[in-house]
């Protein structure tokens, strides 16, 4: 089933055009982090009231789809699919990718990147963020074990594997429960966040999987079988089937409680009404399952690619739109009361449009990962030369 | 030198292994910080505003606030820093007159903000103050995402001790976050709140600061007699700061 692992040539200019543009963006994101560093996070378009902007987006996105992006390494190790197994390597490195991208984010988004490392020193373990510093760096180590048991040692390939699995669970729950156990915020305060996060990352994850599996194969001139592609198709349908039934289970409950009723029509018709239905239901779930269950577009390799961006740009909108709405809802701090006057405007919505500081820190981490990836799968033996499926395994289902 | 990719990996592998251990392992090894003390252990500060005698031109709170703690305008309301801000509210129903109160952190006894601070540079004393250590915030803003009264603000420009600003109160560096202390450096000297002592003195005469664990105190008696509450007591916080008449 597995021809020889090989490391990409990258000698073609358009690899090392691709290297460059994603080194400049990076190069840029750390002049944007050095000027918030000396002049202050007043250059940002952040304020008292949005403290979490673009970066933020940018960084727990990452996050999220690096999670995601060992599904194809569950697949096999957890899930006997063995016709994903030889892409372990792929997965577990994509992982460590991502993950360097999110998290240089978002450490260079604190307001003092140069105390970065006291949540080491000084941790409060009633805090989600010193559980996330565990489980980001848990997550870390255990994908490394997870690549070098692949690469040398593969009798523990299968226990180290699990683990990852069932870490990744844990670790999106956990990037979840960041807001999820935020009381104060109506928008955030749900047991349902942090499945919902899990959601969005099994399928975020598995679509990105596919568009570098698609791209890298298409301009290495190798050889990729279409139904290892239709198999990931599969999943993604069932993993945006899930991200829908979160969606409508939590608007269900929520609905159905007179007290939340204000703040939900607010986000279903306010001002980030359009990223909401726009970005988090269109690009996230309908359109992708669109595309994929039409038998054209859904048994063409094309169309999985066009599926993957959106249901890629949609994780970046749920977590958009939970960050960026979830702060601009004004808080109920009097109940039965309107607020008339407030010098920090208070029952107010607030507004944010992230400014060149924010985007380009963003675009920065994403650069990163990018990077990683492409330097990756040049020096290590990362892909199998020809990704083949075994003998007499069909897709068990096409549109 | 050349690494092979092995070395690579192992290399990389310890880096990662390291990583996972090296905060556990930096626990257990680091000497226990020693014991926050306070020299007023055992007492329960709070706050009490009468807002029927809260006038909404009045601002004495604030204005006192700022001076004694050098609290900054940066002339960009959403950025500028309010340990207490006034706000005006009125009920939905049109009924009732508006009413103006001020809003300030509640030092919560529950206080998510504490909870949440991933360095605990939000701690609690004994006495209730909740307070932030600015050489320990790393600006994370967790907390301000956590309080449900806004009561925090990050610091988004350089800020200098303004002239005739007042010494005992040291300028936070941009980056971190602040709020209101309850002026632990005046109940530290045996003083009231600025805001407290200039409403009782310039202003409407509508706020009681004081020990609630001491009954014989004058906020213990009128937090007991009077009808009192506390904005969003739904949320099972245990803010400190009462009001009479909301």
């Amino acid at each position: 089933m597995n021809s020889d692992f090989t490391a990409i040539e990258g000698r073609s200019p358009g690899y090392w055009q691709l290297v460059v543009v994603l080194g400049v963006v990076l190069a840029i994101g750390m002049g944007a982090f050095l000027a918030v560093e000396f002049l202050g996070h007043g250059i940002t378009n952040m304020t008292n009231r949005v403290v979490w902007g673009l970066p933020h987006v940018f960084a727990i996105s990452l996050l999220v789809m690096a999670s995601g992006a060992l599904n194809l390494g569950s697949m096999s190790t957890v899930f006997a699919a063995k016709q994903y197994k030889q892409f372990g390597r792929f997965s577990a490195y994509l992982a460590i990718a991502l993950l360097s991208g999110g998290l240089m984010v978002l450490m260079l988004d604190l307001g003092r990147p140069d105390r970065m490392l006291l949540p080491m020193l000084h941790m409060n373990f009633s805090s989600m963020f010193t559980w996330n510093v565990f489980l980001y760096s848990g997550f870390f180590a255990l994908c490394f074990l997870y690549l070098w048991s692949m690469f040398e040692y593969h009798q523990f390939t299968k226990v180290v594997g699990s683990a990852a699995f069932g870490w990744r669970l844990i670790l999106t729950t956990g990037t979840g429960s960041i807001f999820g156990v935020v009381q104060a915020r109506d928008v955030f305060h749900s047991a349902i966040t942090g499945p919902t996060f899990v959601a969005f990352s099994l399928s975020s994850g598995t679509a990105l999987s596919a568009i570098l599996l698609i791209l890298t194969y298409r301009h290495t001139h190798r050889e990729l079988d279409k139904r290892l592609v239709f198999g990931l198709r599969n999943a993604l349908i069932f993993f945006t089937l899930l991200v829908l039934y979160m969606l409508v289970v939590e608007k269900f409950t929520k609905f159905y409680s007179p007290a939340f009723f204000e703040v939900e029509s607010w986000l279903l018709t306010g001002p980030y009404a359009w990223l909401y239905w726009g970005g988090v239901v269109f690009a996230g779930a309908v359109f992708p399952l669109a595309v994929l269950f039409l038998p054209k577009s859904g048994n063409s390799v094309d169309g999985v690619l066009l599926a993957s961006a959106s249901s890629v740009l949609g994780v970046f909108c749920f977590v958009g739109h939970v960050l960026i709405a979830g702060q601009s809802y004004p808080f109920d701090m009097f109940p039965g009361y309107e607020i008339v006057n407030s010098v920090f405007q208070d029952g107010v919505a607030a507004s944010y449009s992230p400014g060149a500081v924010e985007i380009s820190l963003g675009l920065g981490g994403v650069a990163l990962s990018g990077l990683i990836y492409l330097l990756g799968i040049k020096f290590f033996r990362l892909l199998p030369e020809k990704a083949v499926v075994p003998k007499g395994w069909e897709v068990p289902w096409n549109p | 030198m050349t690494m092979d990719r092995r070395t690579v990996l192992g290399l990389g592998g310890a880096v990662a292994a390291g990583s996972l251990l090296a905060p556990g392992v930096y626990l257990v090894a680091a000497p226990k910080p020693p014991a926050r003390t306070e020299v007023k252990a055992g007492r329960r500060w709070a706050m009490l505003i009468d807002v029927n005698r809260c006038s909404p031109d009045c601002r004495a709170c604030t204005q006192a606030c700022r001076t004694e703690n050098n609290v900054p305008l940066f002339g960009d309301p959403e950025r500028d820093i309010h340990w207490i801000r006034k706000v005006e509210i009125r009920d939905k129903s049109h009924k009732r007159p508006s009413i103006t109160l001020p809003v300030l952190c509640n030092h919560c006894e529950h206080p998510p903000c504490k909870h949440v601070c991933p360095t605990a540079a939000t701690f609690q004393r004994q006495d209730g103050l909740v307070l932030v250590d600015m050489h320990r915030c790393i600006g994370c803003r967790y907390c301000i995402i956590a309080c449900p009264y806004k009561a925090r603000s990050l610091v988004y420009h350089e800020t200098h001790l303004p002239e005739g600003g007042n010494p005992k109160v040291p300028i936070r560096g941009k980056g971190v976050v602040e709020k209101c202390t309850f002026c632990v450096h005046r109940l530290d000297a045996g003083e009231e709140p600025a805001c407290v002592e200039a409403c009782n003195r310039d202003g409407d005469k509508g706020m009681i600061f004081g020990d609630l664990n001491d009954p014989e105190s004058t906020i213990a008696k009128r937090v007991l007699e009077a009808k009192t509450t506390t904005i969003r007591p739904d949320l099972g916080l245990g803010p400190q700061v009462y009001y009479k008449g909301l």
